[in-house]
């Protein structure tokens, strides 16, 4: 679920602004960093969960509008080079704020160890995330399909000339699209924290497998990233059971062979 | 003067503006490099170990400012290059440095794999190689005049680890293995096997992961439906501090006991929590305890200056240098051939002991360290993570040996 929602604010982030947005992994580390530093400024981890992916949105929407937009009239290429450098910038910055030394956090105590499944022993955390990624994605999706600004924001996908014709500032969607992006990176990089712990490489790890996701379900599908996401999960889980040295090349491989039937993704129709 | 004429005064005059010009000119540049010696660090500033290359080359610094980055009387130049964790990148960068550069001794990479590659530059461009890793090929099946491990031997890493566990835990029997898929894990992975078999036990399970392994989920599932008495980890760095976290989330420590057979100590120990490191029992070429003078020495300067205690990777870096300068002081020369002999055979009391490099194999005989992380209660300082409980330097027994002739030059 951790891919289909860093799949989806990807996803989103590309299919309304139209660029690949390079800087996605790093939203993703900044939001596990932002929990822990919450975590110790507040002393509540539930209380941090919120904040933290509130303060990756927060960098978004400063992003997008000092960063990306005096670049739209520059064209593609520079808002490309921006994201890229953007990472760098973040990935950097990481390093000197919090040290180039990684670090654990823990669950907090009512979801440390696991819960016996009868078929499997699992921990309590990792249910957790399933749940609440499940959730998120849910609700942005519910946003999305059932919202009026949902429903201007997938408009701004289709056809945004039209959008703008319409007399809807579409800056000002542009902007939204792309704090939402962060958004859902920042609370998948919170909620992996317990999981993975922080280093400054871990957005590095997670941007490779969130293009994987916005390919296999085709660029700019929403439908598709939450599908590709799903897929890429349980391909991994499944092999890593058996062949457990295939873990990482399964994504690659699953990617391929869908993109060699169908070279659009799942969803997508360009 | 009667005997010069004309053209010979043109030419001693031709040579004399030459000589001044050499003398003050670009020419100097060649002269100082004919004096100086240079030294390359290959480390891993990007990729894999990223995190680790600008303390290895703390490390390396380190040991050269302690000889005011001199040697025999010539200065000496220090430059370094990104290995980027990459066999292609590394050997290209070493190879231009050789020869751009005129480096005569490397240190370095971080990775066997890695290692490996650049051990094979350094055969062929004739210059001496000193590497610190898990790997066996370098002083073993692919062991050659010009290259030297620093670190323990698997073997003598196998021993003192399995040796030391079992003594404490002799109902231990049943052990689940994670290995790294590259050099180093098979060859540590070999040899537990081959101490294990002394001790009866019986490896439930071997999963192998691919190194920069960030999802131990199913590895983790596998290792605890196997239902071993331990669960040994063969792996390094952010994958050994990932899979710990994993198998301390499924609840499988602490109550079994984990082994971290080949770790870095500090740089690994210091990402995880107490209540993660509770029931970790650690193997490592260096631990900030160890008691010998010049180790005590180091730390106390290496603390001074960077408010933290060394972990494996500077502590490597600075005693590899450090053994490349006992070299050049017992071969009294700077020629590369001369540091290779001088260094064979030599006997030191160094950094982490007794130490002596074995001439037929390169091998660095030395002890290896075993220690058991603190429970939170017992920790003195939040650096205080481990005791240090044995420390053992068996060598290679000579039926493993690989390195059967380690050649000419």
């Amino acid at each position: 679920m951790l891919y289909a929602l860093m799949g989806l604010g990807l996803s989103l982030i590309t299919g309304v602004l139209n660029i690949p947005n390079f800087a996605h992994g790093a939203l993703f580390a900044v939001g596990a960093y932002f929990l822990f530093s919450a975590i110790h400024a507040v002393g509540n981890f539930w209380l941090a969960l919120v904040l933290a992916p509130v303060g990756v949105a927060l960098l978004g929407l400063v992003i997008e509008y000092a960063g990306i937009r005096p670049l739209y009239a520059a064209g593609h290429d520079y808002q490309l080079l921006f994201t890229f450098g953007l990472s760098l910038i973040l990935g950097e910055g990481i390093i000197v704020v919090w040290g180039p030394i990684g670090f654990s956090q823990l669950p907090p105590s009512i979801l440390r160890g696991g819960l016996d499944l009868g078929f499997i022993f699992y921990p309590k955390y990792r249910l957790f995330v399933m749940v609440m990624a499940g959730l998120l994605v849910l609700a942005t999706w519910l946003f999305l399909e059932k919202t009026r600004y949902g429903a201007i924001m997938r408009a701004g996908i289709e056809n945004k000339e039209m959008v703008s014709l319409l007399g809807i500032d579409v800056h000002r969607l542009f902007t939204a699209a792309f704090a939402l992006g962060a958004y859902l990176a920042g609370i998948a990089g919170a909620l992996t924290a317990p999981i993975r712990g922080l280093s400054p490489s871990m957005g590095v790890d997670m941007l490779g497998i969130a293009f994987v996701v916005v390919a296999l379900g085709g660029l700019g599908n929403l439908l598709g990233a939450i599908a590709a996401g799903l897929i890429i999960g349980v391909a991994q889980a499944v092999v890593a059971l058996y062949w457990t040295e295939a873990s990482v090349a399964v994504i690659f491989a699953v990617m391929a062979a869908i993109l060699l039937v169908r070279p659009q993704g799942l969803f997508g129709i360009r | 003067m009667s005997d010069l004429n004309r053209r010979d005064v043109l030419k001693l005059g031709a040579i004399g503006a030459a000589g001044a010009v050499a003398g003050l000119g670009f020419p100097a540049v060649i002269r100082a490099q004919a004096k100086e010696v240079v030294m390359l660090g290959i480390w891993p500033f990007t990729g894999a170990f990223s995190d680790v290359g600008p303390i290895l080359d703390r490390g390396m610094k380190m040991a050269l400012e302690e000889r005011g980055m001199k040697i025999l009387g010539r200065p000496i130049k220090y430059i370094t290059r990104d290995s980027a964790t990459q066999a292609g990148a590394s050997t290209r960068r070493v190879e231009e440095a050789v020869d751009g550069e005129g480096a005569k001794f490397v240190i370095g990479p971080w990775s066997s794999g890695v290692a490996l590659a650049v051990s094979e530059v350094a055969k062929r461009k004739k210059v001496l190689h000193y590497f610190s890793g898990g790997t066996e090929d370098i002083s073993g099946a692919r062991c050659h005049r010009y290259s030297f491990q620093w670190a323990a031997s698997p073997y003598t890493a196998a021993k003192t680890v399995v040796d030391t566990f079992m003594k404490a835990n002799p109902r231990a029997k049943r052990w689940h293995l994670l290995v790294a898929d590259y050099a180093f894990g098979w060859s540590v992975e070999k040899y537990i096997k081959e101490v294990g078999k002394t001790h009866g036990l019986e490896f439930v399970g071997a999963d192998r992961h691919p190194l920069g392994e960030r999802e131990f989920s199913n590895y983790v599932t596998k290792a605890a439906g196997n239902k071993p008495d331990v669960v040994a980890m063969i792996n390094f760095g952010l994958d050994a501090v990932t899979a710990a976290r994993e198998i301390f989330n499924f609840g499988l420590t602490p109550k079994l006991p984990l082994i971290m057979s080949w770790s870095s100590g500090v740089e690994e120990l210091v990402q995880l929590t107490p209540e993660i490191r509770e029931n970790i029992w650690v193997g490592s070429n260096f631990y900030y305890t160890a008691d010998t003078p010049v180790a005590k020495e180091f730390v106390k300067s290496y603390q001074a200056k960077f408010g933290g205690p060394p972990g494996y990777a500077p502590s490597a870096a600075y005693g590899m240098t450090r053994m490349l300068l006992h070299g050049f002081d017992r071969a009294k020369s700077v020629e590369v051939q001369d540091v290779v002999k001088g260094l064979e055979g030599i006997e030191v009391n160094d950094l982490v002991g007794r130490m002596r490099v074995d001439a037929k194999t390169h091998q660095t005989l030395r002890p290896f360290f075993f220690m058991r992380c603190k429970p939170k209660s017992a920790m003195k300082n939040p650096m205080d993570f481990a005791d240090i409980i044995a420390t053992g330097d068996t060598p290679l027994p000579a039926q493993y040996a690989a390195c059967k002739d380690i050649g000419s030059f």
